[in-house]
């Protein structure tokens, strides 16, 4: 499969065969991390980050993965450094950097920014995040983990997810349920009211086949799922400050509470966390998060090395 | 060919004006009435409407009549957003030379602002794109951000 020149826009871009290639091809770049191989796939070549806003996983990880594949990179973490505080706009920095770069990876704070860059760009663009959209590598990560604790999510033999905290501005959770309804399986929610899972994800798990079961409490998710998917509560969502706080308690994960879990259930979780997952978790065998995180540099290599045309 | 029908009435008298040349456009969404008098008013050619009208097919309905011009593709874009379901007819001399169903594209370039306020199309000057997900009701999605709207709650550009 060829993936070389392909922009990394949206999930709902990819074919189940697509992500499995781009999974698959992650495995192959963990193993030859685990050998020792040396990976020189992509000396000679420039990696740009344009991130007009702060990020410190996605960064990091895009360039790690793009130096440990021999490759260089450039680029800002500060858009008040760059000429966009100028006035410049996104389609001229965009004309400007693909001819200095042989790969993209941008973010954002506009909803549909990476998209209209790809339209721009003759080199591929990797949408690091845009706005409350899409995250696409994001999601290449969330499902490469799930699948490397699970192989049956690839088999298609009803694995269970449960999506807790805000599930109506997380793009994480809405890119991993279109994702997901290429495999199969059961998911359950748990939100506070007003933020539950928009009715269009549930109208398209369902479409998959995938039944969507709201119940009633954090408790009731871990005493069922495979896969607890935690997000982060921001306090601006509530006007009521005695409100976060009664529903930040709620929508809390302790090591007391995974007494019922079954005992191969892991927690993800895009990270940072604040106060969803307290810290006694972290030493219990469900703790999955950081191991979540690692998991981007291998994912990363294979996409830059796919779109780059030197991995197949 | 027929005469230029008379609107919503089962005693044939006409509820508005009829014009000689020109183009009908019928059976409006009530509430779409003026979102199309707008939009074809943009010009100083005659412009007739009719709000409120009874209707066999969508209860009450509106009617717009613009007298010496014929529809362009960009029009006929812009009316399909606003007024599905509408009809055109073409009048010649009084009598109807053509009448179509409003044709929805499978995308719509350029003819309407996206509602969501963070979507980068209405921050940085460029050609608005939506792709057609539902046909009735009309539910169409931004290209960019991704964001899917009832046709109604979009403005044109």
């Amino acid at each position: 499969m060829d993936l070389r020149g392909r922009h990394i826009i949206s999930i709902a871009d990819f074919s189940r065969d697509e992500i499995l290639h781009i999974l698959q091809t992650a495995e192959a770049m963990e193993t030859a991390a685990l050998t020792g191989r040396p990976a020189e796939a992509l000396h000679g070549r420039i990696m740009a980050t344009l991130f007009f806003e702060p990020s410190t996983r996605t960064r990091l990880s895009f360039e790690a993965a793009m130096l440990k594949l021999g490759g260089r990179v450039m680029g800002f973490s500060d858009p008040g450094s760059s000429s966009a505080k100028k006035g410049e706009t996104l389609a001229d920095t965009i004309r400007m950097v693909e001819r200095y770069a042989d790969v993209i990876v941008m973010r954002h704070p506009k909803d549909g920014s990476a998209r209209l860059a790809s339209e721009v760009s003759r080199v591929p663009v990797i949408n690091g995040g845009d706005g409350s959209n899409q995250h696409p590598t994001q999601t290449f990560l969330d499902l490469y983990t799930i699948s490397r604790l699970f192989p049956q999510l690839v088999a298609g033999t009803g694995l269970t997810v449960a999506f807790a905290g805000d599930l109506r501005y997380g793009r994480t959770v809405h890119s991993l349920i279109s994702a997901l309804c290429h495999f199969g399986g059961r998911i359950l929610t748990v939100a506070p009211r007003g933020l539950e899972l928009p009715p269009q994800y549930i109208a398209e798990a369902k479409e998959h086949g995938i039944a969507v079961e709201a119940v009633p409490t954090l408790q009731d998710a871990i005493a069922q799922c495979d896969v607890l998917y935690m997000t982060r509560l921001q306090e601006e969502r509530f006007p009521d400050a005695l409100e976060f706080d009664h529903i930040k308690a709620t929508y809390r994960v302790t090591a007391a509470m995974l007494s019922t879990a079954r005992p191969t259930m892991r927690i993800l979780h895009p990270l940072p966390r604040v106060n969803e997952i307290a810290a006694d978790v972290d030493a219990t065998a469900h703790a999955h998060y950081f191991t979540q995180a690692a998991n981007g540099i291998p994912v990363r290599q294979a996409i830059l090395g796919l779109v780059l045309g030197e991995l197949r | 060919m027929s005469l230029e029908p008379s609107t919503g009435s089962s005693t044939r008298v006409r509820q508005v004006e009829a014009i000689s040349n020109g183009t009908v456009v019928d059976h409006i969404p009530a509430t779409a009435t003026l979102k199309v008098a707008e939009l074809l008013a943009g010009s100083t050619d005659q412009v007739f409407v009719g709000m409120n009208l009874r209707s066999s097919r969508v209860g009450r309905k509106g009617v717009v009549k613009i007298a010496g011009r014929e529809l362009d593709q960009r029009t006929l874009s812009c009316l399909a957003l606003i007024a599905p379901g509408a009809t055109v007819s073409i009048i010649r001399d009084y009598e109807v030379a053509h009448k179509v169903q409003v044709p929805v594209p499978e995308r719509f370039e350029g003819v309407a602002k996206c509602a969501n306020p963070n979507c980068i199309t209405t921050h940085e000057r460029w050609t608005t794109r939506f792709a057609v997900v539902a046909q009735d009701p009309l539910v169409v999605r931004c290209v960019y951000c991704e964001r899917s709207f009832a046709a109604g709650d979009l403005s044109l550009l």
